[in-house]
């Protein structure tokens, strides 16, 4: 009867010590420590934070408990099999030594059965550790019930090695009768509680990084394209409202380097897009290029506009565009009574970084379409002197021959002309682009006169179809150029369209097979229109020559077009 | 009376200039060309006082054919061309005239004058004049062409004029010996002969210090002991 009670009241107490070991490691849980322990590691810094915790732990549980019988009841194997546990047989092993020559120190008749169990139990974790391993089973690792079951063997295990090497042997056996069950029980729950502890943290992380990729994304995905049509007020309220709503925070601001762009949520009734920055941390999130968290406790936030306003707190991030420079700030606000959570400003800063990216793609894609446009305009600008002054002779000599054909021939130039000045960046019909092409080719039949045949094999249900203007012209005055021109006989040009699986294919062919594939020469025209289609319409578009030597060259233009709907 | 010849590829252009100069009593027009092949023939056919050369034509150009002139052949050269920065550059460098299309009628009379007074100017380099010949112009059976140099195997001159001989082809041209000596890599092997060291095959020595070259396609070109040296030397062979 004595002995039950006995019993009972040594359970209580090793589950009262038990209970602060463990509000010991919640209170770890909390800090950065405890990261490494969350999953199963391999690297040194890992592993050597395993170790510490859990030697700690182990000298610890030895602390912790209370001598009975000449020796210590405790909870010294919690931290031994799950060091073992966590970080593998050499963290077990360290922890199990250190926890055990810890008690050696102590001393008392089990000092060395002790020193050595708790070392076989660090090993116990450390072998399970690489079985599960090896097992492909790592996540059973951090199984609370794993956990219970390996150290209720360990402390079996320590009570074997107690009998076996504690002198004298009946002292170690009434000790063991005595301690065996309510180690056994405790040490196992706690080492099973310690588990959960590792686990529900965990499980918080996760849901937090969950809950953070979630929004990112949701964000990322309503606002792509937004700012890359440019960083100006319309886009930059649209993209306020996004993140605005996404993240749920009182308010959200867009400036550039001198004045408010957008503003949405709280207070946007005096916070007016248009006017010049005024709030004093804004300014200095732009001079100096680094985020200003202003919490409105340790670093005091007033709104510049009102002293009225109910915002509270601000955070201003810088947005970076090319070599790292400020082109303006995002700002998230929260009201007054309302704290910042954390989540939204880590989520500030890459919602930042996000933002700067568009507007940097905007800006290349921008100064790309200018290029191409420019560069189309260049092209206009340098050929036609060439084309005019030819055609102009020509005509000087028609006028003397034949008026008649010479009025003529001035109505296709004026045709072409038309054609050729008007806005390249619009879209024309293939029916447009095969006129301005008939103007061209019929001055240069006057040219040329016997020396140019021309064809065309055009349907007529492909005349409507759209692309991009200027698009024909070039590589038909190409083959004029650097083809029939350069023929010491005649020449034909042919041009042919089809569509098929809703691609356009134009067929520009001369009859010189003169093409010489010579970059940036004698292409210049022909690439540009190659780079304004893949531009426009990807990679798998443009030109492709092939050649003939002194039988054809011919140039095919490839771009998709919408299948019109069939007629019912 | 001066007399001219019009090389242009466009028969209006040739057609205006030939009206222009019809208006122009002491000008005789004895022929036009339309590509500057026929041109080389003409003007050595014709010995005009005058040509009026295009400069964009089919694969040679009007600079291109009158570096290909022997200085003492040339007759004085009127550029004549539409629109071309460059080229309008390089005749004010050379100190030649030039006339602009559509071709203003008072500025063909300065021009006229110009030549009646009888200035000559000196034969001069024209641009292009130093380069090497990519191809040499021919006149076949009923065809004109051009032949590639790595195509030559020798070039000859016989009582017809220059014989260009290649691997497939022959042709006669217009283009001299000394010319062609001076524009291409053809190597002098004999006085009548030019030969082309890339499609020598082998060379016989004769017993009298002269040899035969034998060509790729079997050809036989003679050298002469003045030349057999040289060649030698430029084929390294002691």
């Amino acid at each position: 009867m004595l002995e039950e009670i006995n019993h009972l009241a040594l359970i209580g107490s090793l589950m009262q010590q038990m209970c602060v070991y463990l509000v010991i490691a919640y209170l770890l849980s909390k800090t950065p420590l405890f990261a490494p322990l969350m999953q199963v590691t391999v690297r040194l810094p890992g592993k050597l934070v395993c170790y510490l915790v859990f030697s700690g732990f182990c000298v610890m549980g030895t602390y912790l408990g209370f001598q009975i019988e000449g020796a210590i009841a405790n909870t010294r194997a919690i931290g031994a099999v799950l060091g073992g546990l966590l970080g593998g047989p050499i963290v077990g092993l360290a922890v199990g030594l250190t926890g055990g020559l810890h008690r050696y120190s102590l001393g008392g008749f089990t000092d060395a059965a002790c020193a050595v169990s708790t070392t076989v139990e660090g090993l116990i974790g450390g072998g399970l550790h690489l079985y599960l391993l090896h097992r492909h089973r790592a996540d059973r690792l951090l199984s609370p019930m794993i956990a219970l079951g390996t150290t209720l063997c360990a402390e079996l295990m320590q009570m074997l090695i107690i009998l076996l090497m504690a002198r004298p042997f009946d002292q170690a056996a009434r000790l063991v009768a005595h301690i065996a069950l309510p180690m056994m029980l405790t040490n196992a729950v706690g080492a099973a509680l310690f588990m959960r502890l590792i686990l529900d943290r965990r499980e918080t992380l996760e849901k937090y990084s969950i809950a953070f990729s979630a929004k990112a994304l949701r964000i990322a995905e309503r606002s792509v394209g937004v700012l890359m049509q440019g960083f100006d007020e319309r886009n930059c309220s649209r993209m306020a409202k996004v993140i605005q709503e996404e993240t749920g925070v009182g308010a959200v601001a867009i400036t550039d380097c001198e004045k408010l762009l957008g503003f949405v949520g709280v207070g946007a009734e005096h916070h007016l897009p248009g006017t010049p920055i005024a709030s004093a941390h804004t300014r200095h999130a732009i001079d100096h290029n680094e985020v200003v968290y202003a919490d409105g406790a340790t670093v005091p936030y007033c709104c510049s506009v009102t002293k009225d306003c109910k915002l509270g707190s601000c955070l201003v991030i810088p947005l970076r565009g090319e070599e790292n420079r400020v082109f303006g700030t995002i700002k998230l606000y929260e009201p007054k009574r309302k704290l910042f959570s954390s989540l939204n400003r880590t989520l500030g800063e890459g919602i930042a970084r996000l933002l700067s990216n568009q507007v940097l793609a905007g800006r290349i894609e921008e100064q790309k379409r200018l290029l191409a446009q420019s560069e189309i305009k260049l092209l206009q600008a340098q050929i036609n002197p060439h084309f005019l002054f030819n055609a102009l002779n020509t005509l000087a000599a028609v006028i003397r021959r034949d008026p008649e054909a010479a009025r003529q021939l001035v109505q296709y130039l004026s045709t072409f002309f038309r054609k050729s000045l008007k806005r390249i960046g619009n879209e024309a019909t293939l029916g447009d682009e095969i006129e301005h092409v008939d103007a061209y080719l019929h001055i240069e039949l006057a040219r040329f006169a016997d020396r140019l045949d021309v064809q065309f094999a055009v349907p007529n249900d492909l005349l409507p179809l759209r692309l991009p203007a200027f698009s024909l012209q070039p590589i038909v005055e190409n083959a004029i150029k650097y083809g029939i021109s350069q023929m010491l006989d005649a020449g034909t040009i042919r041009i042919s369209a089809q569509r098929q699986a809703g691609v356009l294919t134009i067929v520009v062919e001369d009859s010189a097979g003169l093409y010489q594939p010579t970059p940036g020469g004698d292409g210049l025209g022909m690439n540009l229109v190659d780079r304004r289609i893949k531009i426009r319409y990807g990679a798998a578009y443009g030109i492709a020559v092939s050649c003939e030597p002194d039988c054809w060259t011919r140039v095919a233009i490839r771009l998709p077009v919408e299948e019109e709907l069939a007629p019912c | 009376m001066l007399t001219a010849l019009i090389i242009d590829d466009e028969a209006p252009s040739r057609e205006e200039l030939k009206a222009l100069l019809a208006a122009t009593p002491d000008v005789e027009v004895l022929g036009e060309c339309a590509n500057a092949i026929e041109g080389l023939s003409a003007i050595h056919r014709l010995r005009p006082d005058v040509v009026f050369l295009d400069i964009q034509m089919p694969r040679l150009s009007g600079l291109e054919m009158v570096s290909m002139i022997d200085a003492s052949a040339l007759p004085q050269i009127v550029f004549v061309t539409a629109y071309d920065e460059h080229a309008l550059q390089a005749f004010e460098e050379h100190a030649a005239d030039y006339l602009l299309k559509p071709i203003d009628p008072q500025r063909l009379a300065r021009t006229l004058d110009w030549l009646r007074s009888g200035v000559r100017h000196s034969p001069r380099a024209f641009p292009g004049s130093t380069e090497k010949l990519r191809q040499i112009p021919c006149f076949g059976r009923n065809r004109i062409f051009l032949l590639a140099l790595d195509e030559v195997e020798f070039v000859h001159t016989d009582i017809a004029g220059v014989q260009v001989v290649g691997d497939k082809r022959q042709g006669t041209t217009e283009l001299s010996l000394k010319i062609l000596q001076e524009r291409t890599s053809l190597i002098r092997c004999h006085r009548q002969f030019l030969v082309n060291l890339d499609q020598i095959a082998e060379i016989e020595l004769l017993d009298n210090g002269a040899a035969e070259i034998i060509t790729r396609s079997g050809r036989r070109v003679p050298v002469s002991r003045r030349h057999l040296r040289e060649m030698k030397d430029r084929l390294l062979i002691a």
